[in-house]
């Protein structure tokens, strides 16, 4: 519930949606770059692919972990569609707040000014309880965000022990070597590009503010 | 949720529409908001409403960074052109609103003060969105008496406010005019009613002429492109404006 009006300090409408949304919009933006990252990932494993093929018995190893990686890239990509989804709901839910705090803070003022008329505070009220319900839906979709972004960590950790592997296997591609160590090398520099993208978004002050 | 669609793409200089919220509530007009991106920089034309505000904010965060939002251009001063000012403004304080020098006291009723206004005199100006000439073009009395459509001579893409719009059918919802002759049904009432001077009406039909236009967006219902462009714009000059029953 509302404080009695003695007791609201004004700042209590307008806490930090606004801040939140620049941090969402900055959420959202490395999101989409890890998303184009993951699309690439998804053309290398099927290149790898390709070259495994053409190494044939020379690269049996190399074979299997760029399956692997295809399958890995498959998985990323779902991954991403899920994350997407959280974030797009996360972008518009912290509109929704702004759009509360904005409400709040006019009624807030109009309440004060008209030295606490019942109508007023009752508005004030009903505003303040429908922020609080957005407010626990945004934290529902932080801790959402916060999962799928996990998820997505764990995974990327599997794609760098495979395109670890797929290094070490390239070793062995006799004539193949080269190309295959490229390849692989390839990999790894993407896995690492997400792995740092996804240290980044952990850090964000998105999810520390409340 | 309001889906965003690029209808026009050259490099880096694109335009996009974000249209068609099929979660608005019935008694909001349904509108169209745009976006001209240039070279990482973005100009959104008509931002809404602030009910529409967390539905435009993000559709356009699917697409394109509102960090990066160089300013906002309100072709009037209606609420469903202008009133998220405020909540944009809470976004980013130092984003610039285009408007009518008209109407550059009345707009701060929704959010705002003197800094966050460009004000374009009556016979229009060029803005710049980082490289990109973009053009206010007057369009007073159709139908506000401060009035100004944006067009972009590169894309060759005219931004036409009221102009054009149609109260579409609930299930009509093609980003394109498809049938020029069933469309303009659906225009018809609303540009007569709300269009204010024959006079001014004509002084527009003859500035628009002159320029080349692909594609006309008006802020409510369909985009005409190719030949319904001159379609329209004939169609227009020969309606009669400016009637109220009563």
């Amino acid at each position: 519930m509302i404080p009695d009006s003695g007791t609201t300090p004004r700042s209590l409408a307008h806490r930090s949606a606004g801040q939140d949304l620049v941090r969402i919009v900055q959420i959202n933006e490395e999101i989409k770059s890890i998303v184009a990252v993951a699309f690439k990932i998804n053309i290398m494993a099927l290149n790898a692919i390709f070259l495994a093929k053409r190494a044939g018995s020379t690269a049996l190893g190399f074979g299997v972990l760029s399956n692997e990686l295809r399958v890995f890239s498959q998985d990323l990509k779902n991954a991403m569609g899920g994350l997407s989804g959280v974030i797009h709901k996360a972008v518009s839910d912290v509109s929704v707040l702004l759009q509360d705090q904005r409400m709040l803070r006019l009624l807030q003022e109009a309440e004060v000014r008209s030295g606490g008329n019942i109508r007023v505070r009752e508005a004030l009220r009903a505003r303040y309880d429908r922020m609080e319900a957005h407010r626990a839906n945004l934290a529902l979709q932080r801790r959402q965000l916060q999962l799928v972004l996990g998820n997505v960590a764990q995974l990327v950790e599997l794609g760098g022990v495979l395109a670890k592997s797929a290094k070490i296997e390239a070793a062995y591609g006799q004539a193949f070597s080269s190309s295959l160590s490229q390849v692989s090398g390839e990999f790894d520099g993407v896995v690492e590009e997400i792995r740092r993208s996804l240290g980044h978004l952990n850090k964000s002050e998105f999810f520390s503010s409340r | 949720m309001k889906a965003t669609q690029c209808f026009f793409q050259d490099g880096e200089h694109k335009w996009l529409a974000i249209v068609r919220d099929p979660e608005r509530p019935d008694a909001l007009i349904d509108t169209n908001e745009y976006l001209v991106a240039y070279n990482g920089a973005g100009l959104l034309l008509d931002p809404g409403g602030a009910e529409v505000f967390p539905a435009v904010f993000s559709a356009l965060s699917a697409e394109f960074d509102p960090a990066a939002l160089a300013g906002l251009f309100a072709s009037h001063q209606d609420p469903d052109i202008i009133s998220s000012l405020a909540l944009w403004l809470e976004f980013n304080p130092k984003l610039p609103c285009y408007v009518s020098w008209l109407w550059a006291s009345f707009i701060p009723h929704f959010g705002g003060s003197a800094e966050s206004f460009v004000s374009i005199p009556d016979e229009g100006m060029e803005i710049n969105l980082n490289g990109l000439p973009l053009q206010a073009v007057p369009a007073h009395y159709l139908h506000s008496s401060g009035n100004f459509h944006l067009y972009d001579a590169r894309a060759r893409v005219l931004f036409s406010g009221d102009v054009g719009a149609a109260l579409l059918p609930s299930k009509t919802d093609g980003l394109f005019v498809e049938n020029f002759d069933a469309h303009i049904r659906h225009a018809e009432a609303f540009h007569r009613r709300w269009m204010g001077s024959n006079e001014a009406k004509r002084a527009w039909c003859e500035r628009v002429s002159r320029l080349s236009i692909d594609m006309l967006c008006p802020q409510h219902g369909a985009i005409y492109q190719g030949p319904d462009v001159e379609r329209f714009i004939n169609w227009f000059d020969g309606l009669r404006v400016g009637v109220a029953v009563g």
